[in-house]
């Protein structure tokens, strides 16, 4: 080989190196070309210098800059609103804490963690105040779960299906190992009287946001969490101290908590009269729902997508979750709903929290809607978007929980389609 | 040693988990383990701000009606409008009765709030937004008077509303809430000949709503739904790109545009609307753009940079323009 190719071939090299995301698909086809004689020239150019230094705390590469929370903000007050966990770029189970989706009443408070205090009160035997630092010596637990917006999928109400990436509709749920305090122990530490039925609990946020929370659902599996995935809250989740109540909707698992005033009745707050009711369409509305019925959303392929090879095997993918307990099954259709398969449901499945599903499927460039359909082990199956307005009306607005469709066009393109 | 430890702390556990708090454990008055403080009357009273439908939690004090309107033209007008109508995002906090058996319902205040305490405590507690828990506590009986005046649930301008007869007050949707009794929607979870492909429909963004005829051949279950399909005569490269502009101009215009252009809120030309686009077409494409990414005052209205999204690109703002142009005109 002549010395003018292979310097050419350096430079090639050299130049994708710098030009990022690509480098290594373009590189590729050029080894796989390449005389063999010639193997240092086939190294790549970061194993020919020695790499980057240690990093105090590490951060994505820089080619996935661009997985990214997508923030809905009210543009006249950029703390009110939410940003959206990208479900469609991510795999596995476990939300990263960066990526957890948010929703702020009024922004994310800075809390001086030696400032913050834990106080609970009304119907107990001994008012108590903790500290931060007093809560780290109690005994922990840790449990993954899921956590869900009772707004999320809220599009799905409107006439015209959203043409969004998955995770930008449908990602106001996240799913993390969260460790804390079982609330039953320190409800019991201040001493529950048996008047108490419900659980106020408020935020230290600039909202000061309340709702009331039925006590059984404190006693039962609910923590007073401080970590999550290992590591102490973000402030967007609730730094220093949150609620989470397993598969109950977002906003009862209040972050930044700083009260528990136990009681006889809710308080009925905002957030429980105003919001967060579901509107029917004799103009009643359904309050206290407090579960995330099951639900189940195809990451793989979605929106945003293509199918590049026809004909061609693509692994279909997705997550389900149900707040009733652990998902059961999964079944997948490709023809709008008329025929559906088992998909296969990744282990372990626990209770409330992300199951990831699988299924091979062959496409041969016909037209095609994919559609999940999530059991959990109640034995509550996942309705069609028909069955869900039929009950429910169209301004529910919140608890939208219905069979997302995809439609895939025999060019390989995906839409967001509403199937009936 | 250790393990010794650590059975110990199990068996607490235990004991707490399964048999609840008991007398005979308590080693402190705060508690089993104790690591809390006893809480101050202070602390209590601090935290204690919370105002219930009985009126629990309200503190002494009044406000009328006409001071409220004082105060909230100072303080709540710029966003909630100088009647409650909201401006912007902002919530309608007045009117809409009746409606909520409508095709678009207006949930405020006055039409679907159940209670007057709630009013009192989210303005007390969160209000106004820039400057929360800045009002004293008779400003929020006056504020609060004059929201439910606006609603016309107060008919007296010269109304002070007060702890004393706070409780009087009845709202209109009082008993419009039931509690969720959900699982309310089945699904049979068939398996196999679920539909009639020939009925299924699909409902597209871009395709309004068409037979979904392709699954129907594929399955060769319905020729007469494969007979009339779409007109399949191939599309020219440039009308490709208009297609695939459109698809993106649709995504953008439900993520960012529809929140002002979907309902024509703040000045902004509503989507489908004819006469108030064909000015602005006029205009040009160029100068609309312009308008959108550099962000536009004029007189019906303030359109910010990019919708108030400074995420989005230059070519997205102008897709989205193209798409609502195509649906306007």
């Amino acid at each position: 080989m002549s010395e003018d190719s292979t310097q050419s071939r350096r430079q090639f090299l050299q130049k994708t190196a710098l030009g990022g995301a690509f480098a290594g698909s373009f590189s590729l086809p050029i080894l796989a070309n390449a005389d063999k004689l010639e193997l240092p020239d086939n190294l790549p150019h970061w194993m020919r210098v020695p790499g980057a230094d240690f990093s105090n705390y590490g951060q994505p590469s820089s080619h996935e800059q661009q997985i990214i929370r997508w923030i809905s903000a009210n543009p006249d007050a950029l703390g009110n609103g939410v940003s959206w966990t990208p479900l469609h770029a991510l795999q596995g189970t476990i939300t990263p804490n960066g990526l957890h989706f948010e929703r702020h009443h009024n922004g994310v408070p800075q809390i001086d963690p030696t400032q913050h205090i834990l106080l609970i009160d009304g119907l107990v035997d001994r008012p108590l105040s903790f500290d931060v630092k007093s809560l780290m010596r109690y005994p922990m637990v840790s449990r993954t779960c899921f956590i869900e917006c009772g707004g999320n999928s809220n599009s799905g109400w409107r006439s015209n299906p959203i043409q969004s990436q998955a995770g930008y509709a449908h990602g106001l749920v996240s799913n993390a190992e969260w460790t804390g305090i079982p609330l039953k122990l320190l409800l019991e530490e201040a001493g529950i009287k048996p008047s108490a039925k419900w659980v106020i609990a408020e935020g230290a946020d600039a909202a000061a946001l309340n709702i009331s929370i039925p006590i059984e659902k404190l006693l039962d599996d609910a923590l007073l969490a401080l970590y999550q995935n290992g590591e102490r809250l973000r402030p967007e989740n609730g730094y220093p101290m949150r609620l989470v109540l397993p598969g109950w909707e977002g906003v009862l698992n209040v972050k930044w908590l700083r009260q528990l005033r136990l009681s006889e009745q809710p308080a009925m707050t905002r957030d429980e009269t105003s919001q967060y009711t579901d509107l029917l369409a004799d103009g009643k509305a359904r309050q206290f729902s407090f579960i995330n019925e099951a639900k189940s959303l195809i990451t793989t392929p979605s929106l945003g997508m293509m199918l590049p090879d026809n004909p061609g095997i693509y692994q279909i993918s997705g997550l389900a979750w149900s707040g009733r307990g652990k998902i059961a099954r999964v079944e997948i259709s490709t023809d709008g709903g008329d025929s559906w398969v088992d998909a296969e449901l990744q282990g372990p499945i626990l209770d409330k929290a992300f199951t990831r599903f699988n299924l091979a499927w062959k496409w041969q460039g016909e037209y095609a809607i994919l559609q999940s359909r999530a059991t959990d082990d109640s034995g509550y199956v996942q309705p069609t978007r028909e069955a869900l307005i039929t009950n429910r009306g169209k301004h529910g607005f919140f608890h939208y929980n219905a069979i997302i469709s995809w439609e895939i066009t025999e060019e390989g393109d995906i839409n967001h389609v509403y199937g009936f | 040693m250790f393990n010794w430890d650590n059975k110990n702390v199990i068996k607490s556990l235990l004991l707490i988990g399964l048999f609840g708090f008991s007398q005979a454990g308590l080693t402190k008055d705060t508690g089993y383990y104790g690591y809390g403080k006893s809480a101050t009357q202070e602390e209590i009273a601090a935290w204690d701000i919370d105002v219930r439908p009985d009126g629990k939690g309200l503190p002494v004090g009044s406000g009328s009606v006409s001071y409220g309107e004082e105060l909230y033209e100072a303080k709540c007008a710029l966003c909630h409008g100088a009647f409650g109508e909201g401006e912007g995002r902002w919530p309608k906090l007045a009117g809409g009765f009746d409606t909520l058996t409508d095709a678009k319902p207006e949930k405020t205040v006055g039409s679907y709030w159940p209670y007057a305490s709630t009013l009192w405590d989210y303005i007390h507690r969160a209000m106004p937004f820039t400057a929360p828990q800045s009002l004293s506590v008779d400003e929020t009986y006056a504020l609060t008077a004059y929201v439910l005046y606006l609603n016309d649930i107060i008919d007296d301008e010269d109304f002070v509303l007060s702890k004393d007869n706070f409780t009087e007050i009845e709202m209109p949707n009082k008993d419009g809430f039931f509690v969720d009794p959900r699982p309310d929607v089945k699904n049979p979870a068939c398996m196999e000949n679920c539909k009639d492909p020939a009925t299924i429909k699909v409902t597209s963004a871009i395709k309004g709503i068409t037979p979904l005829q392709h699954i129907a051949k594929e399955e060769g279950a319905n020729d007469k739904a494969s007979s009339d399909s779409e007109d399949q005569q191939p599309k020219s490269a440039d009308q490709v790109a208009v297609d695939n502009e459109l698809k993106v101009g649709s995504a953008i215009y439900s993520q960012s545009c529809s929140i002002c252009h979907g309902s024509g809120i703040a000045g902004a030309p509503k989507f489908g609307d004819k006469m108030a686009w064909a000015p602005r077409i006029k205009q040009g494409v160029e100068q609309l753009n312009k308008h959108a990414i550099e962000g536009y005052s004029g007189k019906t209205g303030i359109m910010p940079a990019k919708g108030g999204n400074p995420s989005l690109t230059d070519a997205e703002v102008s897709a989205a323009i193209l798409y609502m142009i195509e649906n306007s005109q």
